[in-house]
């Protein structure tokens, strides 16, 4: 039997928006008012709590490699990489590519000291929205302000989209990921494209 | 539909915040001490103004962080938001200012 | 619908200045007022009294309110008090010579989970042996009795079943605060609108009067029926109550053909639905979170609100949202009013009856009238005191009043 044990069970994994990913692609509406939808599965994701000012935060800040974000809507690191978004006075969120070995590290960073690292990667999934209409269909549930005056590239905030608390970070120009918890990625990624279907169609004024 | 300044996040629409009643209300330091009455204006008894209150709020869908707030419970304006532990900036009936001001 | 309104007599009660002293001072011309003032002259020969109200008659809860009345309660205190309540609406027309269209069409309430089943079952089991009309209906029953409603196991919150109260209903609410007051005035009740409570004045722990923007009062009793300002009126009577007060919401949409025979609750997505005499879908929310006064609350409540109504009734979505307002509810801990003496003496009050006091009105007056005419509760509202929560004897309803009515 031995022999038969399956060493690699990434094979039998299902990201939260496996079933959905051939309705987003067709759902993706092209052109000057286009805009689109992807799932962007299994990445990194670690939770980490340490206090502003204290060794923890440092030695954590030390070992991201890009720092942590010191208020609200800031993101240390970039969207390719390693990226560590904002979610409390004492508590961050790093986001980083399918892989990304860090969290032992961060583990050894913080050491024994008051703080917390913890594996967060199936807890949300990222969907990806991008095109000229990005923002006016978030804008249909999400109410925070997300007029580039005051939600700029390399912004994230936890906020909901409709009814579903969402984790929302403008990643380029037109370009912003959505985290939901992934029960709610269903919902989220149907939500997606009842409000994309509008912009098929030419404007009505 | 309130515009809801978070101390740590700013102003926010009033679907990602919870309410949390009364502000400043101290746990009794000897439960076991008090009388059935004292026990039950704990337990029961909030107050309940028309004008200004202290009252607790949690960013639940932001930063999920309780801060407290002085509010008109008849306009429903918001006179200030302070973080736990901060001095209550303005005088309540349910609570004095406790000097400073935001 | 089918029922014509009554004709709208040309003046129903007059509208005296107040005189220097009452026997018995009522503080609140809303339905429980007015219903109290009704019984005190009408069954404990108490004439020389005074219904003091600070806006227009009726302008508060009475005539914001969804009009359910129901007696399916769960605990034996609220049976025997809402039931009381339901007798007396079914002989009310009458004896108030007033066709105010109190239609029993029946009342359900939706359970939506295992969870709410299991409550409603028990609920309907001590319903029955309190003599209060009640029974369990499966999802097909509720289909025949609500034809439009979707009881498929797709939705969100399917329909997994429902309690059924056949005796209860709707009544029009203005008409019946016009109703008492009508009759009230007959019987030589002042009726005095525009004039607000603003002080007590009392020898020793003995309340003697009120202070009014229409000058001082005196009366040998003062009743507070003030709902949604039950706490700032105790504050200046010098008091405490348990009471919370919450802004709730309701909508009409616009006239429609008759759609909707009964009345269809559901605790849990927060909706109950009926349609009026006119024809207008009345439909009320849960409660806005916040303690307010503002009589206003807030839009994604509604919101909420229309999206489950959709849900349930595919119908709605093609009609319209008309107007939406809201009142101010006292709302207790055990979701339970409080009709009571109080630590000061010959004062007495009605108030947290919170989401659900319009069924309670004839209740709430028949046992706080008895309450102040004899200054000892009847044996229907002992139960209801302020003292029980310092002595822990709670009537927990929050499953049967839960969300709202
Ligand atoms: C949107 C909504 C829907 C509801 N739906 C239902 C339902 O379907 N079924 C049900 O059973 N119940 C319902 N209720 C609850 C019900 O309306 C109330 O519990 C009930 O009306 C309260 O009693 P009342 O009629 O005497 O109150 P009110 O009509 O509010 O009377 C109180 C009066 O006191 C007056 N007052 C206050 N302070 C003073 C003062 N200082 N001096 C003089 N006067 C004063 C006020 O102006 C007011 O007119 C609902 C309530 C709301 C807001
Ligand atoms: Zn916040």
């Amino acid at each position: 039997m031995a022999e038969q044990v399956l060493t690699d069970i990434s094979a039998l994994r299902t990201s939260p928006l496996a079933h959905m990913a051939f309705a987003l692609q067709q759902g993706a509406v092209a052109g000057e008012r286009g805009v689109s939808a992807r799932e962007l599965a299994f990445t990194t994701q670690i939770g980490l709590r340490a206090e502003p000012g204290s060794e923890a935060h440092a030695a954590l800040a030390a070992a991201t490699g890009v720092g942590l974000p010191a208020s609200v809507g800031e993101v240390a690191g970039n969207a390719e990489g390693t990226a560590v978004l904002w979610s409390g006075p004492d508590e961050f969120l790093v986001v980083a590519p399918e892989g990304t070995e860090l969290f032992d590290d961060l583990v050894a960073a913080l050491g024994q000291s008051a703080g917390q690292v913890v594996d967060l990667s199936a807890n949300r999934t990222v969907v990806e929205l991008s095109g000229p209409s990005a923002r006016l269909v978030l804008e249909k549930g999400c109410p925070a302000d997300l007029h580039p005056r005051s939600f700029g590239v390399g912004t994230a905030i936890a906020t909901v989209l409709g009814p579903v608390p969402v984790l929302l970070w403008k990643t380029a120009e037109d370009t912003f990921r959505l985290l939901p918890r992934a029960s709610f990625a269903d919902y989220t990624a149907r939500w997606l494209l009842d409000a994309m279907t509008e912009f098929a169609s030419p404007e009505v004024d | 539909m309130m515009l809801i300044e978070c101390p740590w996040c700013g102003p926010r629409n009033e679907t990602e915040y919870g309410y949390g009643g009364e502000a400043h209300v101290a746990y009794p330091a000897d439960p076991n001490a008090l009388t059935d009455n004292e026990w039950a204006k704990f337990l029961f008894y909030r107050k309940n103004p028309k004008g200004l209150f202290a009252e607790r709020w949690v960013h639940s869908a932001g930063c999920r962080r309780w801060f407290n707030a002085v509010r008109d419970t008849l306009t429903y304006e918001f006179k200030a938001v302070y973080k736990p532990g901060e001095p209550q900036p303005i005088a309540t009936t349910n609570a004095p200012a406790q000097g400073g001001t935001k | 619908m089918a029922d014509i309104l009554p004709e709208h007599p040309e003046f129903l009660w007059h509208n005296p200045d107040p005189k220097p002293s009452y026997d018995a001072i009522i503080v609140g011309g809303g339905g429980h007022g007015l219903a109290t003032a009704y019984y005190l002259a009408k069954n404990h020969g108490m004439t020389n009294i005074a219904v003091l109200e600070r806006g227009w008659l009726a302008g508060g809860n009475m005539a914001r309110n969804t009009t359910i009345i129901r007696s399916n309660y769960l605990w034996d205190e609220s049976a025997g008090m809402y039931e009381k309540s339901l007798k007396l609406w079914e002989q009310l027309p009458e004896e108030l010579e007033y066709d105010f269209l109190f239609s029993q069409r029946g009342v359900m309430n939706l359970a939506h989970t295992l969870g709410d089943v299991r409550e409603s079952m028990r609920r309907v089991g001590a319903n029955q042996l309190n003599g209060v009309d009640a029974e369990w209906i499966t999802p097909e029953q509720v289909k025949e009795l609500c034809p439009i409603i979707n009881i498929g196991d797709d939705i969100r919150y399917p329909v997994m079943g429902a309690t059924y109260q056949p005796r209860a209903g709707i009544a029009k609410h203005d008409h019946v605060a016009w109703a008492f007051a009508r009759k009230c005035d007959e019987m030589g009740v002042d009726i005095i609108q525009n004039c607000e409570v603003t002080g007590f004045i009392k020898d020793g722990n003995r309340v003697t009067g009120v202070k009014t923007n229409r000058g001082t009062i005196n009366a040998g009793k003062v009743a507070l029926c003030g709902a949604g300002h039950s706490s700032v009126l105790a504050e200046q009577a010098g008091f405490d109550l348990p009471i919370q007060s919450h802004p709730l919401q309701a909508l009409v949409s616009e006239l429609h053909e008759p759609v909707h025979p009964t009345v269809v609750m559901s605790n849990h997505v927060h909706v109950y639905v009926s349609q009026a005499h006119k024809g207008e879908l009345v439909m009320g929310a849960g409660i806005d979170t916040y303690n307010g006064y503002g009589q206003r609350g807030a839009f994604h409540v509604i919101e909420e609100q229309m999206a489950a109504a959709v849900e349930l009734f595919p119908i709605f979505g093609r009609a319209h949202v008309l107007r939406t307002w809201g009142g101010i509810v006292d709302t207790t801990m055990d979701a339970s009013p409080i009709v009571s003496k109080t630590p000061i003496d010959q004062l007495y009050v009605n108030c947290g009856w919170g989401t659900g006091g319009f069924k309670g009105t004839p209740g709430a007056g028949f046992t706080f009238a008895h309450t102040i005419a004899n200054d000892e509760p009847h044996e229907l509202n002992a139960g209801f005191s302020i003292e029980r929560f310092e002595t822990g004897h709670l009537i927990d309803e929050h499953g049967a009043a839960a969300v709202a009515h």
